[in-house]
């Protein structure tokens, strides 16, 4: 994307305005505390685990903190949800977070555009009449994004989800005597297995996936700021969200036509 | 000291009392005169003295009993200062029924050469001039005392199979912080489970803590317990003598018991799995008896066994659910997990627990017992073992990938 003297390199927007940071700072304070008194559990042969209770009260405290940080995580999420549907920037964002059928597609261009196995094929003089025919397939430019790609909107969901079954299992494991008022035992079993699991599942896709995506990659490495500051720059925007970036240079000429 | 024995002691002190006049033989101020000397030492510088009040005190010297009527070998001496050494005093003239007793001890056989050496004497354990009965509180065989009296030999000189430390053990244990701490003389010392005179080894089968004797001797003050023991499981195999049953000692340990609520107790909360364990994880032993092994596997893969491997103590150990001394089958309607009592046994803890506890298996192996209430959850995790090895995997490609793009990159442009 070229760019634009309607839109500086180094204008600021903001990304995440402070409400939304702070739903991310909750979410990262809970999710931490959850994990660290909850894993313990799930890999109770690990011998290593058992220095993190060195007394009879820590495994006590440990229940107790895991119920706070689970409590706090509720509240973070209705909090976000009435965000999400209440405020106009929250409704914005919930609208550009809504995955399609592009961000499918975006996924897996962009997986191909890296492999460049199609583009060796060419060089290499394979398939050389399909390739000129469909010159698609070879996969020469990433796909842009707009405001939330397809990583961040995988992340948005799942977490979503995540959430929903932690919070419901976790709700009934809590009450097991209310649990199996309801219940037969082997619905219990089912659900405190899938609150292992899933909470597995969260804790291995925040530390492959998404630090790769914020920490790690040599495109924001060490760290991208937004989480700090919420500000990402005209030339961030640009690079990163070209989609977005347009958006607002056509606004921009719309309103200087008026 | 039973009522005919002193009975017998008084007959034959007021015997000797009435005959002595008659007896010729040296009165106790003869023997003082020389011995009375606090100086009086012997060719090695042994100390000669006698203590006459220490002696007065003592019940030798309460009952009038003579200095010659011990030390029977100078009844009939007339020339002082006498010869020496003395031949050892035989206590078994007056104290026959100790002295028989004793011929079946192991103090007695202690040499073993198979000649009844004496290792220890009675004077080992009563002391000399100063003895005294075992309810007097200075008795060295005073229930609070004589731990330390045994220890005289059995800390080092004798060497215990299980360690050095074995017998010391004692000192760190309930039973003993009730005779020193609380003074409760009732409480077992030494001669309370082992016996006095007639004391013999743990192999020896008429021991008193012997396999066969243990839940007995234990029984002696634990009377409800074991009656409880011989109700349940363990108690039922014990008595048809089966080798291999717990007893006593084998949950509880032998010297250093300790109570319950001790966190250094073998049955403390958090260590009961590891004792029940011993039996009930070992195939051997499950195959031999048909129970189920893996108990202490299953048990840790719960919650109850994960929150108590990590030190939780409210939590359910096996003592819980299964009780302790009665443990019985879940077939046995009186048993505390027998299906219809399950769910008053949940409710201990969880109170209002509904029928709905009782309805699944609660530990057992999933590969051996695979009902349908436990598959769901079994499939639950494999679906979910699956899904995640999927969504690590697709993580995995897609950063490998995206690092391999800008590696290329970089080369190309620099």
């Amino acid at each position: 994307m070229d760019s634009s003297p309607l839109v500086p390199d180094d204008e600021v927007f903001l990304r995440m305005n402070l409400a939304e940071r702070i739903q991310h700072y909750l979410l990262i304070g809970t999710f931490l505390l959850l994990m660290v008194t909850g894993i313990p559990l799930f890999f109770y042969e690990f011998k290593a685990f058992k220095w993190f209770f060195p007394t009879e009260q820590a495994f006590y405290f440990r229940g107790i903190i895991h119920r706070i940080a689970a409590v706090v995580l509720i509240i973070n999420l209705v909090w976000h949800i009435f965000y999400a549907t209440l405020t106009a920037r929250g409704r914005n964002n919930l609208k550009d977070m809504i995955p399609n059928f592009r961000d499918g597609k975006d996924a897996f261009e962009l997986f191909w555009h890296n492999v460049g196995l199609t583009r060796l094929l060419q060089r290499m003089g394979y398939f050389k009449k399909f390739f000129a025919a469909h010159p698609y397939w070879l996969f020469h430019n990433p796909p842009v994004f707009g405001r939330y790609n397809f990583v961040e909107k995988f992340e948005y969901w799942a977490v979503g989800w995540g959430s929903v079954v932690m919070i419901v299992s976790g709700f009934f494991m809590w009450n097991v005597e209310l649990s199996l008022r309801f219940f037969p035992l082997w619905v219990h079993d089912v659900l405190v297995m899938v609150h292992g699991y899933e909470a597995l599942l969260a804790f291995l896709a925040v530390i492959i996936w998404h630090m790769y995506n914020v920490h790690l990659n040599p495109e924001v490495f060490p760290m991208s700021k937004i989480w700090l500051n919420g500000k990402i720059s005209g030339k961030e925007l640009r690079l990163l969200h070209p989609l977005e970036y347009q958006k607002i240079v056509e606004e921009r000429k719309k309103s200087l036509q008026a | 000291m039973g009522q005919g024995k002193a009975v017998f002691l008084g007959v034959v002190f007021f015997i000797s009392g009435l005959a002595s006049p008659f007896l010729l033989s040296q009165s106790n101020e003869d023997c003082l005169a020389c011995h009375g000397d606090a100086e009086l030492k012997s060719e090695s510088g042994k100390s000669l003295f006698l203590d006459n009040e220490k002696f007065l005190a003592s019940n030798h010297g309460q009952a009038e009993i003579s200095c010659v009527d011990c030390h029977a070998d100078l009844a009939k001496v007339k020339d002082y200062p006498h010869s020496s050494p003395l031949k050892p005093v035989d206590c078994s003239r007056c104290h026959e029924a100790a002295a028989r007793e004793f011929q079946k001890g192991v103090h007695l056989m202690a040499s073993g050469t198979g000649e009844n050496t004496l290792a220890v004497s009675c004077k080992d354990c009563h002391g000399t001039h100063d003895i005294k009965g075992k309810s007097d509180y200075d008795s060295a065989i005073f229930p609070i005392n004589l731990p330390s009296t045994c220890e005289k030999c059995h800390l080092e000189r004798v060497a215990a199979k299980k360690g050095p430390g074995f017998v010391g053990q004692y000192k760190g244990s309930i039973h003993f912080k009730a005779l020193e701490k609380s003074g409760l003389t009732m409480s077992a010392n030494c001669s309370n489970c082992h016996g006095a005179h007639d004391i013999k080894k743990v192999t020896d089968p008429l021991a008193l803590v012997s396999r066969k004797n243990i839940i007995k001797t234990c029984g002696t003050c634990h009377v409800g317990i074991e009656r409880n023991y011989l109700d349940g499981v363990h108690g039922k195999d014990y008595v048809k003598g089966i080798k291999d049953v717990p007893v006593c000692t084998d949950c509880h340990s032998e010297h250093n018991i300790l109570s319950p609520q001790d966190l250094n107790s073998t049955v403390y909360t958090t260590k009961v799995a590891g004792v029940c364990a011993r039996c009930h994880d070992n195939v051997a032993l499950s195959r031999e008896y048909g129970f189920l092994t893996s108990r202490l596997k299953t048990y840790s893969q719960t919650f109850h066994g994960t929150a108590s491997r990590y030190g939780e103590t409210r939590v359910a150990n096996c003592a819980s659910c299964h009780g302790f001394h009665d443990i019985r089958r879940s077939s046995d309607p009186k048993s505390s997990i027998n299906p219809e009592n399950l769910p008053a046994t949940c409710g201990k803890c969880h109170p209002g627990a509904s029928r709905h506890f009782a309805e699944g298996p609660v530990h057992v192996i999933p590969e051996a017992i695979a009902t349908a209430k436990y598959k769901a959850s079994h499939l639950v995790k494999n679906v979910y073992i699956i899904v995640i090895s999927i969504i690590i995997s697709v993580f995995i490609l897609f950063i490998a990938a995206d690092l391999f793009r800008r590696i290329i990159r970089k080369k190309k442009h620099g």
